[in-house]
């Protein structure tokens, strides 16, 4: 095989790897809704753990409170200026009257020929 | 019955493979959706690693490691040698000890077949809701775990008349500031010729996401009493003091109201688990196209023996013995069937209900407590019947 068709094969096996690489890492850890506070809890929050753990939370206002001061108290980094911010942003996308999120499952792990 | 030679030969095993295993102790492969070994299990969370059941498996006597459900308090070790890994055991003792798991695997093993289920198993059908990982009806499984008895440890080490208590530390690693996972059982338990220091899971080495290279096994306790990745044991004049122990894993003493304050001193641990059934086929919104349904699941209770599963398709009102599964073993579930046949096409919901051989039955509305733990409600499906 000559160095150029050697070249070739590489690229068409990277290319190939990418296309079905990329739609899977792209897949998962879904992100938290839009609004004023997304990119700051995103930041505080998914440092320790991801959004999953949020997006299934079904709290009132005064629930939603005594996590985001545990999670204060745990190291979560929250301007003490932002705290109301984030417990309206909580309170408001996961109430206790939303419907419940919907848990997916693990993919098949590809099988080594 | 598992031969120490045996049980040598699989560990030691585990020892050599040692270094194949420490790359699988990343992170769980949070971008992909794929965690190896763990198929077709529903995500609570990826980071930290939880996965769940699908209730389907409940219609098996020992759960295959693959659906076995997964809680991970904190992050996984990130690296473990095996061939360095060991086992402290101090505190209250006359002779403390630090064990590697050569020396472990040396010693007389036992297995015990065990129901593990989360205390938090069933936490998303509180009503009012409360906060953590929603669970719905599979962080619950059956395996049988061998290893060491953790009493036979504690015998060579010496426990000093002011131990009372056994606390267990893992090497999970903490995040922020978040408080270790540490949790203690009191030396009664801790003695009792079923609890373990678990080297393998039904015949083979612990996998990494269930505690590789050991862990405790508390039998009929609720899971976090069975601590992973074990590193230290430790015996204390009291109960452990820490997050995990208080406010974490209590109950009210008395039932409380949604929202009303609970003193800490009116609390208890949460230990064994209740009387419980599971449900595994039909499976919840099936189909199906035969009247007669084949009705089939699990039901356990902690500590104690399962004397009675019932059905109803009327909404209670009626119930019919289900036939209990002839494997049988003290601390775990026990599986059930029963055949109905549906008078009529249509919709209808069927509801299980077992009952120990302490009298308990399960409720047709769980206890509500502040952290959702120990969710033991008639468990329930609706069908539809087609023909």
């Amino acid at each position: 095989m000559s160095q150029r068709s050697r070249l070739v094969l590489a690229v068409l096996v990277l290319t190939v790897l990418a296309m079905t690489c990329v739609p899977l890492l792209r897949a998962q850890s879904p992100e938290l809704p839009p609004g004023p506070m997304q990119g700051k809890v995103t930041t505080a929050c998914t440092e320790c753990h991801e959004s999953r753990i949020i997006l299934q939370q079904r709290l009132s206002k005064a629930a939603w409170t005594k996590e985001v001061d545990k999670m204060i108290k745990w190291g979560a980094v929250v301007d003490a200026a932002d705290r109301d911010g984030f417990i309206e942003y909580l309170s408001t996308n996961f109430p206790t009257d939303k419907p419940p999120y919907e848990a997916g499952k693990t993919s098949a792990e590809k099988r080594k020929k | 019955m598992i031969s120490r030679r045996d049980f040598l030969k699989r560990t030691s095993a585990a020892i050599a493979a040692a270094g194949a295993i420490q790359p699988l102790l990343g992170w769980a492969t949070e971008d992909s959706g794929v965690i190896p070994g763990k198929e077709g299990m529903i995500v609570r969370s990826f980071r930290f690693l939880d996965l769940e059941m699908p209730p389907e498996y409940a219609n098996l006597f020992i759960t295959p490691v693959p659906h076995f459900f997964v809680r991970d308090h904190m992050h996984e070790p990130s690296t473990l040698d095996a061939a360095e890994w060991r086992l402290a055991i101090g505190g209250e003792v006359e002779k403390p000890m630090t064990l590697s798991l050569a020396d472990l695997a040396k010693l007389e093993p036992h297995t015990v077949t065990n129901t593990l289920e989360c205390a938090g198993n069933g936490r998303a059908f509180h009503t009012p809701h409360v906060p953590g990982v929603q669970w719905q009806r599979g962080a619950v499984g059956t395996a049988r775990f061998s290893g060491p008895r953790l009493r036979d440890l504690l015998e060579r080490a010496g426990v000093k008349p002011a131990g009372k208590h056994v606390m267990f530390h893992g090497l999970d690693e903490v995040p922020g500031k978040v408080p270790p996972f540490i949790r203690s059982i009191p030396l009664d338990k801790a003695t009792d010729a079923d609890t373990l220091i678990a080297l393998q899971m039904n015949g083979a080495a612990l996998t990494k996401h269930h505690g590789f290279p050991a862990r405790a096994l508390v039998p009929g306790w609720v899971g976090a009493a069975s601590c992973k990745w074990l590193a230290e044991v430790k015996v204390l004049d009291k109960e452990f003091e820490g997050n995990f122990m208080n406010p974490g894993y209590r109950m009210p003493n008395q039932p409380i109201k949604p929202g009303e304050a609970v003193r800490p001193e009116e609390t208890h641990p949460v230990t064994a688990l209740n009387v419980k059934s599971l449900i595994a086929s039909p499976s919840d919104g099936a189909s199906l196209e035969s009247r007669s349904v084949h009705i089939q699941g699990a039901a356990w209770a902690g500590e104690t023996d399962i004397a009675r599963v019932e059905i109803s398709t009327d909404d209670g009102a009626t119930w019919q013995s289900a036939q209990l599964g002839k494997e049988h073993a003290h601390y775990a579930w026990r599986l059930w069937s029963h055949t109905w046949k549906a008078p009529k096409a249509g919709t209808y919901t069927i509801l299980s209900r077992a009952t120990d051989t302490q009298g308990r039955t399960q409720p047709a509305t769980a206890v509500w407590n502040p952290s959702g733990y120990l969710y033991n409600a008639i468990d329930q499906v609706k069908i539809h019947v087609a023909a």
